[in-house]
């Protein structure tokens, strides 16, 4: 099983390493995928470093479990 | 050991004689016939709306030919993570705007440079200022200004690396500890200047002499921005006076030069001063580092979470690199069983900041070797234990991201212990700071997108025997030129002497991505290895059809003779052997070639060099000065390939390193360095030079030429931690804001004093 | 301005060029005699880059104006070796990797050649004083010091190499 990024398409083997390479490549589409599904890509960004506990990585990941295309 | 004949043999380097005779001819001494001498405009502004730029005043002056701004160009956002077009952003001359102060408005060319200076000053910039900010801190705030419009919060990269349970691994842990920690910023310093001589022609071919650490990649650069074909562009220079890494994005010297170049079709020089180097060439990243650390009771590391905020300036550069290395290598050189980084680099309205020797790293083992100091202290476990009870070794695998094939960590380990044994009992007000320290051989990423393997080699060999060797890679005086010709030399079985080194020009030599993040001995190094051994095996093709040994036998050279390996005084004269060779093959001379590009070697390198370094300090309690007294390094770089060159890495990186950890600053006011010059900004000089003690730890690298991998950039990364811990050995404080200024000091010990009196 | 006559003898060559009064030495050197071994690191004095001995002591060509050198006698890098003979402390250099980038160098060696004529036998510590103003950004000094040291205890003397 991997997920593929619902904007560029690169398959990534779990929604971590997908959440990694959204936050990471950080560029207008991929914020606007994020910003589309009723996130705010830079409050996740900000939560990730201001608070303890992984929370922007984790709350970007579940959203990729519901929404990105799992591949065989 | 008669192992080798030429390698780890006490070699002059092939360029000495050329640079102690002073005939050696950097880009700063290249004058073309009909040449022109230029000069930039600088913004005065950290950030302002470009409203009009009246050059008219400045194009009548006797003596001006050209005068150029953003709008003669293509207008081109460049930058040299080229495969992120979002992370080029950069346009050199801008046009709309500027984002710091020194950005580069607008250039003259004229007949000398005192007309073209003067010409300056003609020049009219009608600017609006805009709101800035100088902090990272405060540039992610909301509402503070943005420097780009699509960077929202002014956020331009971040990176997120994570192994292991992070939160479950904290909960066992029996002790955690936070600090944070500021390192601050760093002037490369080159002697030469950046500087180019950019010449034009009508033929449509543009040729850039310039003082670069990447050819190729300048070429590359100028053909994104010039809209020339790469190949219609050739850029040269054998000497460049040193790079430390700031020579291989576009530099506005280069650009600016081809601009006004290519409008006059005539030769155009341009050539920082000392202060434009300072004020608006890139620079060390500044980095706000939080650390926290959760560690076994017996000082067995189980958790590190690291959060960075680095100050990008304003544009990205090669940050973004630095941005990710500073948190790979936040883990080293230790086995972290849960570890989790996040970085984040933000514009602000100051000059860019990029690669430095290093690249993140020191400022990574800065602040994780001086918490490794207080956790020990702590737990009241000996600092050297904790280090070797965590330690890397070979065959470790960081979980996602590398596996370690050679490493001699534990070992350096030992080493400096005994010497610190040695050295007894200090004297008062002394102590000895250790920190260990790992770093890549060249990285494996290709944000460049280069086409091309990352580096190439081509080696003929003539009648008479002599080596051409044809080699893409920039000696910048770390000595990458005395190397290939050593590892040419071994391989091919000949001497250094019989090596005609052809380099430092893109039209005659093939490519390699430049000498930066210690590429050259591990990846141009496996290049010419493997061209050297396809020139040899032609030669031993022949010499076999003429000795016809029986057919068990295998040939070898070996300093130029060609015999059978298990009866050596069976064999041929080299120079007979080519000559004849070339007969055989109706005139033709031999030609080899050979490549590298890195390939399933994990995320960062192929190959860690290590080690571990003890600074003994003096730190006078009156003053609060420091003084370095000794500086001892165990250091593992594989094979020693050119042990002269080693040692002159390290003493050079300790100078560099040691000015980063207590000498040298960038202070600012309103985005202003206040400090431009060679007097208020302070490098090393021989008074403060410590004494430095090499102790190599030879290990086998099986992905490096021989075994040999990383030596020299990697040697920035513990002196600075080092120090520190000196100070916190001789004093009991811990400083946790570089450079280690005598006030920091004082305040320190006045608030240990004051602690220790309630 | 009115050009003015300078009279300088350049490692033993004599030379008269009418010079605009305000060009620097280092100017005169580099633009108008081609002796480029003598670079320039950063116009003000702080760096030593330029240094060149002025009729026995070290200077720093960027700071003296080409006039101020009316009557002189300069020595520069080119003038150090006699042919391909290379003076001692150009082969303790060698021997020393007492350089990399090498843009320093012509400077250092000068400074270090003048510290030698004066105290042929210098400490470590005089050796430290006597380079104290030339910076190097790349060797850390130390591999300078030794080839300093290895010439002032005569292992590079007539035969002994």
């Amino acid at each position: 099983m991997a997920y593929k990024c619902p904007t560029c398409g690169k398959v990534w083997p779990d929604t971590p390493d997908l959440a990694r390479h959204i936050f990471g490549t950080g560029d207008q589409a991929h914020k606007e995928w994020v910003n589309s599904k009723g996130y705010n890509f830079i409050e996740l960004l900000l939560i990730q470093t201001m608070e303890p506990g992984n929370k922007g990585y984790k709350a970007l990941a579940d959203l990729l479990e519901k929404e990105a295309e799992k591949v065989e | 050991m008669t192992k080798f004949n030429v390698i780890n043999t006490p070699i002059h380097n092939v360029d000495g004689i050329a640079k102690v005779t002073g005939r050696a001819v950097y880009t700063f001494d290249v004058n073309l016939p009909h040449m022109l001498h230029g000069k930039i405009l600088r913004s005065p502004y950290p950030h302002a709306k470009i409203l009009n730029i009246d050059t008219s005043q400045a194009e009548a002056l006797t003596g001006v030919k050209a005068v150029v701004t953003g709008k003669d160009t293509l207008g081109v956002k460049q930058g040299i993570w080229r495969r992120y077009k979002e992370l080029c952003d950069e346009e050199i001359l801008a046009r709309d705007k500027v984002r710091y102060i020194g950005e580069p408005v607008a250039a003259v060319a004229a007949v000398d440079e005192d007309t073209a200076e003067e010409a300056l000053d003609l020049i009219e910039v009608e600017y609006e200022p805009l709101s800035a900010v100088f902090e990272p801190l405060e540039a992610i705030k909301e509402g503070a200004p943005l420097l780009h419009e699509n960077a929202e919060r002014n956020i331009n990269v971040t990176r997120h690396i994570e192994w292991g349970d992070v939160d479950e691994a904290f909960k066992e842990a029996d002790y955690v500890r936070e600090d944070w920690f500021r390192c601050s910023s760093q002037a490369h310093v080159c002697m030469e200047t950046h500087c180019a001589v950019a010449d034009y022609t009508p033929e449509g071919k543009l040729t850039v002499w310039t003082s670069s650490q990447s050819h190729y990649y300048i070429k590359v650069l100028l053909s994104d921005v010039l809209g020339l074909k790469e190949n219609d562009i050739r850029v040269i220079s054998r000497y460049t006076g040193g790079g430390f890494g700031s020579k291989f994005e576009l530099d506005s010297a280069q650009f600016c030069s081809s601009v006004l170049s290519m409008k006059l079709c005539r030769p155009v020089k341009i050539v920082l001063s000392r202060e434009e180097e300072f004020m608006a060439t890139k620079r060390r990243t500044p980095m706000f580092y939080y650390l926290r650390s959760g560690v076994k009771k017996d000082g067995t590391f189980l958790a590190k979470e690291a959060r960075v905020f680095t100050e990008g300036g304003a544009y990205t550069a090669m940050g973004a690199t630095a941005l990710y290395l500073t948190g790979f290598f936040q883990s080293f050189p230790y086995i972290w069983p849960s570890y989790r980084y996040d970085g984040y680099r933000v514009y602000t309205n100051t000059a860019p900041t990029s690669a430095m020797r290093g690249f993140g790293a020191p400022q990574a083992t800065f602040c994780a070797e001086t918490q490794i100091d207080l956790i020990a202290e702590e737990l009241g476990v000996d600092r050297i234990d904790i280090r070797r009870k965590n330690a890397m070794y070979a065959g470790y695998e960081v979980p996602g991201q590398a596996t370690i094939q050679s490493c001699g960590l534990s070992e350096c380990l030992d080493r400096v212990e005994e010497w610190i044994k040695d050295r007894g009992k200090l004297p008062p007000h002394h102590g000895i700071g250790i920190a260990a320290y790992g770093f890549m051989s060249g990285g494996i990423f290709n944000w460049f997108n280069t086409p091309y393997a990352f580096s190439s080699a081509v080696i003929q060999l003539n009648v008479d025997g002599k080596v051409d060797l044809f080699i893409g890679s920039q000696d910048m005086g770390q000595g990458s030129n005395t190397t290939m010709s050593m590892i040419c030399a071994e391989e091919l079985g000949v001497r250094v002497e019989d090596i005609r080194l052809h380099m430092g020009d893109t039209d005659k030599c093939p490519v390699d991505l430049g000498a930066w993040g210690s590429r050259e001995t591990l990846m141009q190094g496996n290049a010419v290895k493997m061209a050297a051994a396809d020139a040899k095996k032609q030669i031993l093709e022949y010499a076999a059809a003429k000795m016809s040994p029986n057919i068990v036998y295998d040939l070898e050279i070996k300093d130029r003779w060609v015999h059978l390996i298990a009866r050596p005084e069976r064999g041929l004269s080299y120079f007979d052997v080519v000559k004849e060779a070339i007969r055989g093959k109706e005139g033709q001379p031999i030609v080899a070639r050979g490549h590298y590009t890195p390939h399933r070697k994990g995320m960062i390198s192929p190959a860690y060099s290590f080690g571990v370094q003890a600074v003994e300090a003096g730190v006078d309690p009156e003053t609060g000065k420091v003084t370095l007294k000794n500086c001892v390094t165990a250091h593992d770089c594989g094979q020693v390939i050119n042990p002269l060159g080693v040692q002159g890495q390290l003493e050079g990186a300790i100078a560099m390193a040691a000015g980063y950890g207590f000498t040298e600053d960038l202070p600012m006011d309103e985005g202003k360095i206040l400090n431009p010059n060679l007097v208020d900004y302070k490098i090393l000089r021989t008074t403060e030079m410590p004494e430095t003690t090499v102790m190599e730890v030879e290990t086998y690298e099986p992905e490096g030429p021989f075994g040999a991998k990383e030596a020299g950039e990697g040697l920035t990364n513990p002196t600075a931690g080092a120090l520190a811990n000196a100070v916190f050995q001789a004093t009991g404080t811990s400083i946790k804001e570089l450079p280690i200024t005598p006030e920091k000091v004082l305040n320190a010990l006045r608030e240990k004093n004051k602690e220790e009196k309630k | 301005m009115e050009k003015q006559l300078l009279r300088i003898t350049v490692n033993s060559e004599y030379h008269e060029l009418y010079i605009k009064p305000k060009k620097l030495l280092v100017e005169i050197l580099r633009d108008e005699l081609g002796l480029a071994g003598t670079k320039r690191g950063c116009n003000t004095g702080a760096c030593h880059v330029c240094t060149v001995i002025l009729n026995g002591k070290t200077i720093k060509s960027c700071s003296v104006l080409a006039m101020q050198a009316d009557g002189a006698e300069v020595r520069t890098v080119e003038g150090l070796a006699s042919g391909a003979e290379l003076t001692p402390l150009q082969k303790s250099f060698l021997d020393h990797g007492a350089y990399q980038c090498g843009f320093c160098t012509s400077g250092m060696l000068l400074s270090a050649t003048a510290l030698l004529a004066e105290n042929s036998k210098p400490t470590v510590e005089q050796i430290k004083e006597g380079i104290h103003g030339n910076l190097c950004r790349c060797t850390g000094y130390n591999s300078i010091i030794r080839a300093v040291e290895a010439v002032a205890e005569g292992k590079y003397e007539e035969g002994s190499k």
